[in-house]
């Protein structure tokens, strides 16, 4: 039997917020105990007395002191998210799951796909790769926003775009007159870049129709099933496998996932929802 | 299989004592149906040792409809008698997805623990029990602590695991004469009630042939099958495999495991709003996919045991086989 009683969160202090979008916010955490995760995995969540929530950190894996959050105001938890301030307290679970195989990405290019809020569980994996930079050939990042204010982690985009291996490809579904890059649904972006698709695999999060219709492209382009590795998405409640809600035919996504191959789950039901 | 055999004496002595140091649940008839009722000294009397499933799923002792899981763990032992076999092999698949893999739900773990459970035989058939159509019998050969066979005012105890084995000894019932075997009259029972329910239930497609029905592209059926249900989520709540739940909170960062079930709405809705489940045909038919295809995938263990309780409790009358007899047609 494990030590820790796998629903009782330990509390983590809110020492920053940062404003990423209007819709957005980064919520900076200090675990009043030793916590750790791997890029990919996912934590659940606690706003005392008002409900849980399942997160990927967006912080880079290596940092053991805190870590980081990015929340979208979406439903009643991450609305009483909104409303908090440093000082206060959540709780966090896990971390729960299986996270991005690093292993798997030695010797490879690593192409990146990511709309909206999906860049949080991408930015903690863009931290890890770029620690192990000399591991890989190179990374390509193609991240889709609604719009430029919709667009999240700005500062980072160009540490990005100043790192060796890296490439950066940015779209908005609508732009305005400050934005000066891509214009379309962020599979635009796809048509732009240059990889060596042998030598390569697949990062896609996101929104669900996002997830579909990127993951129809990249088959499309010759990106063999198993080397698409997607970040699913469902309702999750208890994040250990034993809650039930978020079955996905012969998976429980929070204990089997939520990072699974294409070729895992292509016949699963309601993987786009 | 070896049985002790107590007089009635013996035994109603032997429940008076244990009553001082378990908490002790057991059958206690009511007018159209039995259910599980903490035995007290004026109940000792009123225990129903036959018929067939209490209303009560086994399942609400290990997994209680309302749990806080950030306090301190229930230690009271206690002991369940008058447990039938579709609720015992229930726990096949509750056991497998509480404490399997790495990391257990203690709760569960303590809940079990501290529980002696007394499997029995049935000795009446209602209109809805169909154990025998997923080859599960009317008694109880494991999954138990002890089976329990009552017959010509004896009781016959039987070892049925470790746990069964220190109680006897405890109590030191293995002190008594070892039949060999159970008397011919339980046996006899025994074999007439599955008899009985083979023929009651000689249309019900197995386990194997009910997922091939389900799983068939049939979005008529299911959508006329939902035009009576409510999404009153009754068929889940009291199904002895139905494990799901919802973490509640509450101050202090205490968490309450409250039962939930997938025939509610907003059961798998994701914050966005994206739903799978957002049509009540598809909810409907998640339910039979999970039961029949999803979990015996997953954890090797039946997820109908063919209690009959979601036809019984259900209030628009869906009677579940009714539904795969059709998805196999």
């Amino acid at each position: 039997m494990q030590e820790k009683n796998i629903y009782k969160p330990i509390k983590a202090k809110l020492t920053k917020v940062i404003e990423e979008s209007p819709m957005i916010k980064t919520f900076v955490l200090v675990p009043d105990e030793e916590f750790s995760f791997k890029t990919g995995q996912f934590i659940e969540v606690t706003v005392e007395n008002v409900g849980e929530a399942p997160f990927t950190p967006s912080s880079s894996p290596l940092e053991t002191k805190q870590l980081e959050i990015t929340v979208m105001k979406a439903g009643y938890v991450t609305e009483e998210m909104h409303k908090m301030e440093p000082g206060q307290y959540m709780g966090i679970r896990g971390p729960f799951g299986r996270g991005y195989p690093l292993d798997e990405f030695t010797d490879k290019e690593v192409l990146i796909l990511g709309g909206g809020c999906g860049f949080a569980p991408i930015r903690s994996l863009l931290y890890n790769l770029k620690a192990i930079s000399d591991q890989v050939r190179k990374v390509t990042l193609c991240y889709g926003s609604k719009s430029p204010v919709d667009c999240i982690y700005k500062p980072y985009i160009q540490e990005l775009r100043d790192t060796p291996k890296f490439e950066v490809y940015r779209s908005v579904d609508k732009a305005d007159e400050t934005w000066e890059e891509k214009v379309g649904v962020v599979t635009v972006l796809l048509d732009d870049v240059k990889v060596d698709i042998p030598n390569s695999v697949v990062v896609v999060c996101g929104p669900p129709i996002m997830m579909k219709f990127g993951t129809k492209k990249l088959l499309e382009m010759g990106y063999p099933e198993d080397k698409i590795y997607l970040s699913m998405e469902k309702n999750m409640s208890c994040g250990v496998g034993k809650c039930g809600h978020c079955e996905m035919g012969n998976y429980f996504v929070c204990k089997d996932g939520p990072v699974f191959t294409y070729n895992e789950i292509k016949d699963s039901p309601n993987i786009w929802m | 299989m070896t049985a002790y055999r107590l007089t009635e004496q013996m035994w109603a002595d032997h429940l008076a004592e244990v009553i001082r140091d378990f908490s002790v649940f057991a059958p206690i008839k009511k007018e159209n149906s039995t259910d599980f009722e903490e035995i007290t000294d004026k109940k000792l009397g009123s225990i129903y040792y036959g018929g067939n499933t209490p209303t009560t799923p086994l399942k609400a002792f290990f997994f209680p409809i309302k749990e806080n899981v950030t306090t301190t763990n229930q230690t009271q032992p206690r002991i369940l008698i008058g447990v039938p076999n579709c609720d015992l092999t229930a726990l096949v698949l509750l056991d497998n997805i509480y404490l399997g893999g790495d990391l257990k739900d203690e709760y569960y773990q303590d809940n079990r623990d501290r529980t002696i459970i007394f499997g029995k035989d049935c000795d009446t058939i209602k209109e809805s029990c169909h154990c025998t159509a997923y080859s599960i019998k009317p008694y109880s050969e494991k999954n138990c602590d002890i089976s329990m066979s009552v017959s010509d005012g004896y009781f016959y105890l039987s070892p049925m695991s470790e746990k069964g084995e220190k109680y006897l000894d405890k109590f030191k019932f293995n002190q008594l004469e070892a039949l060999d075997s159970l008397p011919e009259k339980v046996i006899q029972n025994r074999e007439t009630m599955l008899a009985n329910l083979q023929k009651q239930n000689i249309d019900i497609p197995d386990e194997i042939a009910s997922r091939k029905g389900i799983e068939k592209e049939n979005k008529v059926l299911w959508k006329k099958h939902a035009t009576t249900c409510v999404s009153c989520g009754a068929c889940s709540m009291i199904c002895p495999t139905c494990h799901c739940f919802l973490l509640i909170d509450r101050k202090d960062f205490e968490k309450v495991k409250n039962w939930d079930v997938c025939q509610l709405p907003d059961f798998s809705r994701v914050a966005a709003g994206e739903d799978p489940l957002e049509k009540l045909y598809e909810r409907l038919k998640y339910r039979y996919l999970c039961k029949f295809a999803y979990k015996p995938d997953m954890f090797n263990a039946l997820a109908c045991t063919g209690c009959g309780r979601c036809i019984d409790t259900c209030i628009g009358k869906i009677n579940k086989n009714v539904v795969i007899i059709e998805a196999c047609q």
